[in-house]
């Protein structure tokens, strides 16, 4: 009889039932990461960087090696990893709020540097293991729990967009939005995941992957309203888009 | 090939480290731990290693992290505000278990403070910056020579015991230009099989996670309680310190670094005159030398504590004296001369030795 592991391989674990709340976009985004890690080939040499949050429980449900960073500081114990590891690969694997909030400087460094790692935020518009806090992705008027009456952009600041950040920078292989609030756009995701880390097999530079998903819990709403919300309300802000692609330059060449 | 050099103490931190084996030194400029970062970033291309500018401290710690997960030794250099920024990491490389050797070139005061000299980071260095109940080796060679004559070690303790080691080194030491030979080139950490902990991947071994937090309460109590042992096997084992003419001292003076240092002519001064004075240099802070403390001679009568500082160490003395005699403070920190100098020492070791 076949099973699961025939159809997927070894990189995702079977054994081990997600810990992520019902409807959460982690499940769907996790899957991706270790669906091009086995399609690439490349889960021996691997080792995921996940950040404090959800996301941080990513590599429990993969067979791979695993470092938990502290306080968005993965890019950085990413850089140094590849200095040591040069042919391996390695990742991180983030929310909005370890990555765009405390990490922002050691994410845009990281990607200023142009060193070939690779980085997926995991976006869900707020900090969802803390308890539903505003982030710098929160969109203007969202309701958190700390935005009780709706974020006020004058109070708190605009949404951050983060690779609209990246886009002049030269050592940027990969750069792209993407979602996952549809089977389509999953299907886009997932290539954009795969070309990411292409791009760090391929020496490119440095490679970077958004990923729009809801938090039913955080935005407590009911799993379908979540993800309507998400394909309205965020995808309307954060618009998905390929907005670098060396990959593409280094094939035509 | 053994070579003496003539170079500023930072320098020769940067030389011994490289002849030791270290091949990626992270850091970001900060005086008057700049000129290590210089002097690497020279040489390690020489050696086929690299000097790393990262953007900030915190990204040179957790870099340095990164790099010792995949079991090789780097190093990172940095002052005071510098150190402060890396003590979350510190606490995070110390809970995983990472190797690594730094150098704290101690600057004075708190908050920015000044770039002149001092010990103002004891405190920082030998109670944990960082949250948690945690220890890192701290060594405080006295010159150049130390620095360079204590690299190897620092380099076994860092992998004997995974665990961050670092080197104190006040500012006035630091900026010293001095005469260092240092030995044949050796990768000490060569010496060290990391096969059983790194993380290279699936291909070399099963899956391993670096957790420096727990998912269990039972995790996190057993982490601690493996760490607890490991420091109580360094505290047992790894206590150094130099001392001379303890044996019949009426006073003994106990200082480290530069002041210990010095502590060698004030002695042999009040010897030449028939003044039974002795000293005590701590060279590991911690593990603090309590064990050349537990043997003192019922003659000591006064024991004096000289500190480029308000009086930090002063507390692991008089801990470890545990009121065998009366324990005195002489410190100073900041200015155009930023320490004690051998007659402010000498005059309070006249006073003691008076009785007063």
């Amino acid at each position: 009889m076949q099973t699961l592991a025939d159809y997927y391989g070894k990189t995702l674990k079977f054994d081990k039932l997600f810990s992520y709340c019902p409807g959460c976009g982690h499940g769907i985004v996790t899957r991706l990461v270790a669906e091009a890690i086995e399609g690439l080939g490349i889960r021996e040499k691997t080792v995921s960087v996940v950040g404090i949050g959800c996301g941080g429980f990513s590599h429990h449900y993969m067979d791979i090696d695993a470092i938990e960073a502290m306080h968005g500081r993965s890019p950085a114990v990413a850089v140094g990893y590849k200095l040591g590891m040069p042919d391996n690969i390695v990742y991180t694997y983030q929310g909005d709020g370890d990555m765009s909030a405390i990490g922002l400087a050691e994410l845009l460094h990281a990607a200023n540097r142009g060193m070939p790692i690779t980085c997926i935020m995991v976006n869900n518009s707020l900090f969802g293991m803390t308890g539903g806090q505003m982030s710098p992705t929160s969109l203007a008027g969202q309701v958190t729990a700390t935005t009780g009456k709706g974020r006020d952009v004058h109070l708190h600041g605009f949404p951050l967009l983060v690779p609209e950040l990246m886009r002049a920078m030269n050592g940027v292989a990969y750069l792209a939005r993407e979602t996952v609030v549809t089977p389509k756009t999953i299907t886009k995701a997932a290539k954009s995941i795969r070309n990411a880390f292409a791009c760090q097999i391929d020496k490119l530079g440095f490679s970077y992957v958004e990923v729009i998903v809801p938090c039913p819990t955080g935005l407590k709403k009911k799993v379908e309203d979540a993800y309507a919300w998400s394909a309205n309300e965020a995808l309307d802000y954060f618009k998905p888009q390929v907005f670098i692609n060396k990959l593409e330059q280094s094939n035509e060449a | 090939m053994r070579e003496t050099l003539f170079l500023k103490n930072t320098e020769a931190f940067a030389e011994s480290m490289i002849r030791c084996g270290v091949r990626c030194h992270f850091a970001y400029p900060i005086t008057p731990a700049s000129d290590v970062m210089k002097y690497s970033s020279a040489r390690l291309p020489q050696c086929g290693g690299r000097m790393v500018q990262m953007e900030s401290e915190l990204a040179v710690a957790n870099a340095l992290a990164g790099y010792a997960c995949t079991g090789k030794l780097g190093a990172t250099s940095t002052s005071g505000p510098g150190m402060s920024l890396m003590q979350e990491t510190i606490s995070f490389m110390a809970a995983g278990e990472l190797p690594c050797i730094m150098l704290d070139a101690m600057r004075v005061g708190p908050g920015d403070g000044d770039i002149v000299g001092a010990q103002s980071n004891y405190h920082q260095a030998t109670r944990g910056g960082g949250h948690g109940d945690y220890r890192v080796i701290v060594l405080a060679p006295s010159s150049g020579q130390e620095i360079a004559d204590l690299m190897p070690h620092s380099v076994r303790l860092a992998y004997t015991y995974r665990t961050p080691v670092m080197f104190v080194v006040d500012g006035v030491t630091c900026q010293m230009t001095e005469s260092t030979t240092f030995a044949e080139p050796h990768d000490y950490s060569a010496d060290f099989d990391t096969a059983g902990w790194r993380f290279t991947g699936t291909k070399e071994h099963p899956k391993r996670f670096l957790l420096t937090g727990s998912y269990t309460h039972q995790q996190g109590y057993e982490m601690n309680e493996r760490l607890r042992a490991k420091y109580a096997a360094i505290k047992e084992n790894e206590q150094k310190w130099e001392e001379a003419l303890v044996d019949d001292a009426t006073v003994v003076v106990v200082g480290f670094g530069i002041h210990g240092r010095m502590c060698k002519d004030l002695v042999a001064s009040f010897r030449e005159k028939g003044k039974k004075v002795g000293y005590i240099r701590p060279i590991t802070l911690w593990p603090f030398p309590d064990k050349a403390f537990a043997k003192l001679p019922p003659s000591v009568k006064s024991i004096l504590v000289v500190e480029m500082n308000h009086g930090q160490m002063i507390d692991d003395v008089r801990l470890a004296v545990n009121g065998k005699a009366p324990v005195h403070f002489l410190g100073k920190t900041g200015g155009d001369i930023p320490m004690c100098t051998l007659a402010d020492m000498s005059g309070m070791v006249g006073k003691l030795l008076d009785g007063e």
